[in-house]
């Protein structure tokens, strides 16, 4: 699981660091901390990031909506962000609202104001609402991450590092090369959300990484994954191998 | 000599006939026949009509209303009727012919029948025809006498006697006349007396039996005089001239001439009285025309008058209901104002108070905070830490009472000037309720108040963030206030199966009265009074409340026990599950 890297733009230091602090000790990461629009685009290109924290005006001017917008307008490259603000104008809150989805967050807050800002845009920004405070969930799935809420720490697991998901009840045990952990999600949620070619049933309980499949035993009804994880393969599910392309 | 004779009978012959006509008419008994008959026949108006003008005698009219009376109705008494109408109307007119036709056309049930055989005589005595007018005569003649049917037996006497005079029959003519005389004597007409005596000595005079012819002349004459008619007394004298100068006396023949020519003035004369009373009555009658088209100009231009009189009216009443509209409206407008403007000053009163209270709220926290920093630079100075940690969190908690009122402040500026920006979403109230203690910590702490957030996790409701954020810190920090050291404070929510969400904020602090709760909960835009200013503050907090909950379709109730604690009953809208 890897934290989640924020990019935060905020022309005053003061207020930037005392952000800043705030996130590092909620174990998030900074992606940086740009001052004006040029800087956050550059930064926002350069560094990986998961959320952008945006300061409403920047010098006295918009310019935390304009680049709210320059980053909604291109598909791919959006990213969940937060406007910040202590301006109760109006028009400027009509105006950002325009670049949807839009959460905002009034200053002066606190800690818990932050991260609660922070888990709503990102349950905004993937459609996936009332996840993270809910009791029954906490998982988002983007087209490249999971975003799991653990212990109150909001984190992150490249799906491309997923081995395979065993689903138990309510839960799902998500098995890496490095790791094993617990999520709270159900079945029909976590196979509607995630990319069926890539995660391929091939058991009641077992959703497989088909990258990551490295050899398949129909005698013993069993799939051997990256690492030698061994997976169950039932009858009812075998079809998939029709379609994955083999050496024959 | 003898062509001149002629001349004279001519004359004569016709007089009697029409003496006769002048008499018919007034004939009461025949009137009173009509009279009858038309109350019977009542609803013939056309009937009616023409025997009004049959009494008047208007031939014309009585002719047309009888023609469309036999047109309209096939009753063959009123047809009878009709006819005799129309008849006696067209001998009246001098059309013989179509009179005769007409009297040929009533059958002879009619009860005026004798009547119609005397016309139908008189008619065809007009016509020259003697035999025909014999006949009908004398059909009439032996009727038994009566004088009811409007007719004189003498003068159907005088009639045969006449006719048979142009047949030459003088001894039959005579014996009628004779027979006239005798009865037209007892009757003393005199007028038809000097007719009959002209008629006996004309016939006398064509059997060249002068002597006699002459003694009748003069009877008439003598008669003549006596009466007031100047036909007769023209005849007369013209007679006696003829007769003298026949005679050879020329002298009183001239003197008989010129009695008949003065006679004959005197008709002229008569004529011309009449002619000029014609005259003066047909120039009245175009005056009282002229007076009747000065008249009708004159009503026209009273109508106009009247019409235009009656538009001004109407035109001054709508400007006058106008008028009056547009100052009831006035008023109306003026007393909205008035209540407006008796409002305005309320509010402004209210926002003047405000800012008094404000402002000394303000001040003094200020003041203190001078204070607890010249008194922080004294302990530095003389090196005193020990108070150095208490007079800092004294400093912040009098920032903070006073950030938290300026706070609240700007929002019920924002709000008042609806400049608030206001966004309905999901919120995940027990994570707010946890955001707004964070911020409280250190207060709840210093009072040692024990907090409890039980609000459900699962519950998300629907309103605009910072209202509710803003709602929920008033509350707490009144909770605050009004809880003594080692109480307690608590959230919760209440399940209910509506759509609202119940959240109760639980104090264990001063409690309150009805009367209190009450004057919160009012609805007016007006402060609370400030009553100990120690405890209680501004009111501004709670109407920011009130307002902020309204605006997100939410509600607040009050439940209080002095002394015991206080419960805050807020309602608001659920998020509405997959949508």
């Amino acid at each position: 699981m890897d934290n989640i890297n924020v990019l935060i733009i905020e022309d005053t230091p003061e207020q930037s660091d005392t952000l800043s602090k705030v996130l590092l000790a909620n174990n998030y990461n900074i992606a940086g901390v740009a001052q004006n629009y040029t800087d956050a685009l550059t930064l926002f290109y350069k560094n990986p990031v998961d959320i952008v924290v945006i300061d409403v005006f920047l010098d006295g001017k918009p310019d935390g909506i304009t680049f709210a917008e320059t980053i909604s307008i291109v598909p791919n490259a959006a990213k969940p962000f937060v406007f910040l603000t202590s301006s109760h104008d109006r028009q400027i809150f009509e105006r950002a609202k325009l670049t949807k989805p839009f959460s905002f967050l009034m200053k002066p807050f606190n800690e818990l104001e932050i991260i609660y800002a922070l888990e709503m845009a990102v349950e905004k920004f993937y459609d996936q609402t009332n996840v993270f405070l809910s009791e029954d969930q906490d998982t988002i799935i983007s087209n490249d991450y999971m975003f799991i809420k653990k212990r109150n720490v909001l984190k992150k697991v490249s799906l491309k590092d997923i081995l395979y998901i065993e689903v138990e009840d309510r839960y799902c045990n998500i098995i890496t090369e490095k790791e094993k952990f617990v999520i709270l999600i159900s079945l029909t949620k976590i196979s509607a959300l995630l990319d069926k070619n890539k995660f391929i049933r091939t058991h009641r309980n077992y959703l497989v990484n088909s990258d990551t499949i490295e050899e398949i035993i129909l005698a013993d009804n069993l799939v051997i994954l990256k690492g030698n994880h061994k997976v169950n393969l039932s009858d009812n599910y075998k079809d998939f191998i029709k379609k994955i392309k083999t050496l024959s | 000599m003898f062509k001149l004779k002629l001349f004279f009978l001519s004359i004569f012959l016709f007089f009697p006939l029409y003496n006769f006509s002048q008499v018919q008419p007034t004939s009461i008994a025949l009137n009173q026949i009509l009279q009858k008959k038309a109350i019977e026949f009542k609803n013939e108006t056309n009937f009616n009509k023409a025997h009004l003008f049959f009494i008047k005698n208007n031939w014309d009219s009585t002719l047309v209303y009888s023609m469309k009376q036999l047109i309209s109705s096939k009753n063959e008494e009123l047809m009878d009727y009709c006819h005799f109408f129309r008849g006696y109307s067209f001998r009246e007119k001098k059309l013989f012919k179509e009179a005769q036709s007409e009297m040929h056309l009533i059958s002879n049930k009619f009860i005026l029948y004798p009547l119609v055989n005397k016309n139908l005589g008189q008619i065809s005595l007009e016509l020259k025809e003697f035999e025909k007018a014999i006949y009908y005569f004398k059909e009439v003649e032996k009727l038994p006498f009566s004088n009811n049917h409007g007719y004189k037996i003498s003068i159907i006497y005088e009639n045969l006697g006449i006719c048979y005079l142009h047949l030459n029959q003088f001894n039959k003519a005579e014996e009628y006349f004779f027979k006239s005389l005798e009865l037209q004597e007892k009757e003393k007409d005199l007028i038809s007396l000097i007719g009959l005596n002209m008629n006996i000595a004309g016939l006398y005079y064509q059997q060249y039996k002068d002597l006699q012819a002459i003694t009748f002349f003069e009877k008439a004459y003598n008669l003549s005089k006596k009466v007031n008619h100047f036909e007769s007394k023209k005849n007369a004298s013209l007679n006696m001239a003829i007769v003298e100068e026949n005679r050879g006396n020329f002298k009183e023949a001239l003197a008989y001439r010129k009695e008949s020519s003065k006679w004959n003035d005197s008709i002229n004369n008569q004529n011309k009285v009449w002619a000029v009373a014609d005259y003066e009555k047909k120039y009245a009658i175009a005056q009282k025309q002229k007076q009747i088209s000065v008249l009708k100009v004159e009503n026209k231009l009273k109508d106009t008058q009247r019409k235009t009189m009656f538009l001004s009216t109407l035109g001054l009443l709508l400007v006058l209901s106008g008028g009056v509209y547009a100052y009831a409206q006035k008023v109306k407008n003026t007393k909205i104002i008035l209540s407006q403007k008796i409002k305005l000053d309320e509010l402004n009163a209210t926002k003047d108070q405000l800012f008094s209270i404000v402002s000394h709220d303000l001040r003094s926290s200020v003041n203190a905070l001078k204070t607890s920093n010249s008194k922080l630079t004294t302990s530095l100075e003389t090196k005193n830490y020990n108070e150095l940690d208490n007079l800092l969190n004294q400093n912040s908690a009098i920032a903070n009472s006073a950030y938290s009122l300026l706070d609240n402040l700007l929002h019920w500026a924002l709000l008042q000037t609806k400049q608030l920006y206001f966004h309905k979403d999901s919120v995940h109230l027990f994570s707010i309720v946890q955001q707004i203690e964070f911020n409280y910590k250190s207060l709840l702490s210093d009072k040692n108040i024990t907090f409890e957030n039980s609000v459900s996790k699962n519950n998300f409701i629907w309103v605009d963030l910072d209202s509710l954020k803003i709602v929920l810190r008033n509350l707490l920090d009144n909770a605050i206030k009004f809880t003594p050291e080692n109480g307690k404070i608590c959230f919760y929510t209440v399940e209910t199966n509506t759509n609202f969400c119940q959240l109760v904020i639980h104090d264990s602090g001063l409690g309150m009265s009805q009367n209190t709760i009450d004057e919160l909960l009012q609805d007016n835009e007006l402060l609370a009074k400030k009553k100990n200013s120690e405890i209680i503050g501004t009111g501004l907090g709670m109407q920011l409340c009130k307002q902020m909950i309204k605006k997100n379709g939410g509600s607040i109730t009050i439940e209080s026990e002095l002394n015991k604690g206080t419960k805050m009953i807020l309602s608001f809208p659920k998020t509405e599950q997959n949508g």
